[in-house]
């Protein structure tokens, strides 16, 4: 391995922001020097957005507690300390043993958002490892990305080794231990990438090339399809209960205990809802006992029980009430992510919130009924308004409401719509507390723009153009009322940028260099975003960004990202897509029956419910 | 037993890579290092309840302490000495708690009572010798007041007040330790690195701070200066 970089590093760190984010030594770190074969695990941002990320939290613990393998961390410098780095050739380094990057084995990269992709070539350059694969040596680290956005690879395709579709606690340890015995054996790069492209849920992108129906083929052996991991039994692995306590103030700075992997209310525009499949919760029994575990090995002040839909949990009730009891005096709060809109969501946030009333957030999505079955969002208006009745009623004074524009089928009545909404919240908002309080009833309202994602029933359809969503941003304003609301919006041009990449091809990554080369990072945080740079970006590599974000695909044209299986089955996603466009709403199987998504089949797992059925609420 | 609150004063240390910290990084990294341990910790009434603890004065980021304070307020009263035993093996390397001790219910807050600092500051560069670093600063001192940018924002400083002894050169180097003792409080609290820093400046040479490290905070109670435990 490589030298000690930290009395390099130290020497710059008097002349960043924020040097916390560059010295390690936080409580629950693990070290194994001399392990066998090395990972870094890499956060395509700066630590602060990165350092709580669950998912690479899981491969940390579970790497490190594997014997033989070893895990670090690394993130992404910021701009001050980046150039600090090249003008001081100190090159990108782990945290835990500050070696640099290019020595490790393995370099795990999670893509968790498409505005993150060149922060991904900022790493690799700093690192010194060739952006492309195919242009890696014997030498070079394995490069393996993974995450949300590993469902279309194509854009990233070219920087990537091998990428891997799905669930990471148990593929990760196979794609190591495969890495590790491959190299023992002295079998060269190629070889390595052949024997990986034999895993399940393994995409080795080198071994496909572009097929003349639009798409990529299999170049030799590798499988034509790749099929996402999922792991049977949530319960059958422990989660991180002792997991890295930041000394920043991180997002997401709080313990997190996953309670239910997967949602099938079945919302359409939902990649999330359709890749996660199916539903998978934990027990109450194993989820008290890792809150309390977790609470003492962090000593963290907060516990987020998280899933998609965490008020789906059919024994919430159950576990709130123990852990209430159980917290008591102590100081310690439990927060729930993403609220149902209805009345039990209510009565769990008042019990978890034990008296403190900060918030609630809410999504209803669409301004109109027809809307809201065309996208699957079973959320009536009389249940939005009844859930806010009686949340101001209990004591809350603030709420929010997300919604997006850009819907397929949407029409300016759609956008009135969501003003008449937010009109009535606020009415209803205002009658339900005692006069004097009215003053402190505040609506925020947050409406992005809608991207179309793959593997969701909306793969088919094109985004809407940007002078259209900007032109239905006027409008949405016009039409909402400004005394006690906060109207707040996704920029329409980081949306568009987001909508070409998400369903963009192999021509992408070309893209991507060109922007990264002309100084492109950090696009998702608004103040370093500039489209300038990316429109040049197209010109130069000859892609129309327009003609990508805004093209609808016919049912039988080759989608770029047809390699790819979430185990929901095209023909499911396609009736999905029909059932939209007439308006009709589909049930949740994990409450009702099987729908035929074929997740279940196509990955030999079942839906798994902790109080073994879900009420009908 | 007997019931209610008990103060305990625990002094720690921020070292090594922990000197990057904020206070208020600190502050939380300690808190949750007293969870651990699984103090009988009192928490704050009111609308967001806390843990109940009061930290010392705060250091900037980048400059150590060798001997900082907090106080808990804990609802029974731990030994000490397990107190300290379960805080010593849930804390960061870099924040190592080094005592632990019960104080007066009524005693003064650290920030109110704490009114003299001393410091240890390195300074390096070709050339620097310590003669030259004591002319310096015998330079600023005879001048009598210091005016200080920080954060655009101009402060006075009355040096009789503020550097209540006469700063010391140890004469093993390079960097150079220069001892520097300053008062905090309302008035405001001299930095030594910024002190030194413009003391060098008035010299020809490219000496400068190399590193802040605070080795006590003093508590002045009749012209005598206590440590707090």
């Amino acid at each position: 391995m490589g030298s000690e970089l930290w009395p390099q590093v130290e020497a710059l760190l008097g002349r960043v922001e924020r040097p916390v984010r560059y010295i390690d030594t936080e409580w629950g770190v693990r070290r194994k020097p001399r392990a066998e074969h090395r990972s870094v695990l890499l956060y395509p941002d700066t630590y602060e957005v990165g350092q709580a990320n669950q998912g690479l939290a899981i491969l940390y613990d579970r790497l490190n507690s594997t014997e033989g393998l070893a895990a670090e961390r690394a993130y992404v410098p910021w701009v001050d300390m980046a150039s600090e780095m090249r003008a001081a050739a100190v090159p990108l380094f782990s945290l835990e043993s500050c070696e640099p990057v290019a020595g490790f084995d393995m370099v795990g990269i999670t893509l968790p958002y498409e505005l993150t992709y060149t922060n991904v070539l900022e790493a690799l350059d700093l690192a010194g490892i060739p952006l492309h694969a195919s242009e890696r040596g014997e030498r070079d680290p394995l490069v393996v990305g993974g995450g949300p956005c590993a469902y279309n690879p194509e854009p990233m395709a070219a920087f990537f080794d091998a990428i891997l579709i799905g669930e990471g606690e148990d593929a990760v340890v196979d794609i190591v231990c495969a890495h590790r015995d491959a190299k023992r054996s002295g079998a060269s790069r190629a070889e390595v990438l052949e024997r990986l492209s034999g895993l399940p849920g393994v995409y080795v992108p080198l071994l496909y090339r572009a097929a003349a129906r639009g798409g990529v083929e299999p170049i030799g052996t590798a499988p034509p399809v790749v099929t996402k991991r999922a792991v049977t039994d949530l319960g059958a692995r422990r989660p991180p209960l002792c997991p890295i306590v930041p000394y920043m103030d991180v997002v997401h700075d709080r313990l997190t205990v996953e309670v239910t992997r997967g949602c099938t209310r079945g919302c359409r525009f939902c990649q999330a809802g359709m890749v996660y499949r199916p539903v998978r919760e934990r027990t109450a029994d194993d989820i008290v006992r890792d809150v309390m575990e977790g609470l003492r090995c962090t000593g963290y002040e907060e516990v987020s029980l998280t899933s998609l839909s965490t008020t789906d949990h059919s024994q919430l009730e159950e576990v709130l009430r123990r852990l209430t009891n159980r917290l008591e005096e102590s100081g310690v709060t439990i927060s729930l992510p993403s609220l149902r809109v209805d009345a039990f969501s209510v009565s769990m946030a008042r019990l978890a919130s034990g008296g403190r009333k900060s918030g609630l957030t809410f999504a209803p999505e669409a301004g109109t009924q027809r809307l809201r079955d065309v996208i699957n969002k079973n959320v009536s208006e009389e249940d939005l308004i009844e859930t806010v009745s009686r949340a101001f009623a209990a004591g809350w004074r603030r709420v929010k409401l997300y919604f997006m524009i850009g819907l397929p089928t949407e029409t300016d009545d759609d956008i009135a719509g969501i003003g008449a909404l937010v009109a009535r919240v606020q009415r209803t908002a205002r009658d339900a507390v005692p006069a004097s309080d009215r003053g402190s009833v505040r609506i925020g309202v947050s409406v992005s723009t809608f991207v179309p994602k793959a593997h969701t029933p909306f793969q088919w359809d094109g985004q809407v153009p940007m002078d259209e969503i900007l032109r239905r941003q006027e409008l949405l304003r016009s039409a909402t009322p400004r005394k006690g609301v906060d109207l707040s919006w996704h920029d329409a041009d980081v949306s568009f940028l987001e909508g070409v990449i998400a369903r963009g091809d192999r021509d992408l990554s070309r893209v991507i260099e060109h922007a990264w080369r002309a100084g492109a990072r950090f696009d998702a945080w608004g103040e370093q975003f500039d489209l300038g740079i990316w429109h040049d970006a197209f010109a130069s590599a000859g892609v129309d960004p327009v003609a990508i974000a805004t093209r609808s695909y016919a049912h039988d044209e080759q989608l770029p990202w047809a390699q790819i299986s979430s185990g929901v089955s095209e023909r499911y996603l396609w009736s999905e897509r029909q059932r939209a466009l007439a308006g009709v709403v589909t049930e949740d199987c994990s409450f009702d029956a099987c729908t035929g998504c074929d997740a279940c089949g196509t990955l030999g797992v079942d839906i798994m419910l902790g109080g073994g059925s879900r009420g009908g609420r | 037993m007997a019931v209610g609150e008990f103060r305990l004063r625990v002094r720690y240390a921020k070292a090594g890579r922990a000197r990057f910290l904020s206070h208020l990084e600190v502050m939380r990294a300690l808190e949750r290092s007293a969870r651990r341990a699984g103090l009988p910790y009192a928490v704050t009434k009111g609308f967001n309840p806390r843990m109940k603890v009061a930290f010392g004065p705060a250091l900037p980021v980048g400059t150590g302490g060798s001997r900082e304070y907090f106080d808990a307020w804990l609802l029974r009263p731990v030994p000490s000495a397990e107190a300290l035993k379960r805080l010593e093996v849930s804390t960061p390397p870099d924040l190592p708690v080094e005592d632990a001790r019960y104080v007066h219910m009524r005693e003064p807050s650290l920030t109110a009572a704490a009114t003299v600092a001393r410091y240890e500051v390195a300074v390096g560069g070709e050339g620097v010798t310590p003669e030259l670093i004591e002319k310096a600063l015998a330079t600023v001192v005879g001048e009598g007041r210091l005016e200080l940018e920080h954060k655009g924002k101009t402060k006075v400083f009355d040096l009789a007040r503020s550097l209540p002894e006469e700063a010391r050169v140890r004469s093993c180097g390079p960097p150079w330790i220069v001892e520097v003792t300053t008062r905090m409080g309302q008035e405001g609290s001299l930095r030594p690195d910024m002190l030194l820093n413009e003391a060098l400046s008035r010299i020809a040479s490219d000496g400068a701070v190399v590193s802040v490290t605070r080795t006590d905070i003093l508590i002045e109670e009749e012209g005598v200066w206590l440590r707090p435990l």
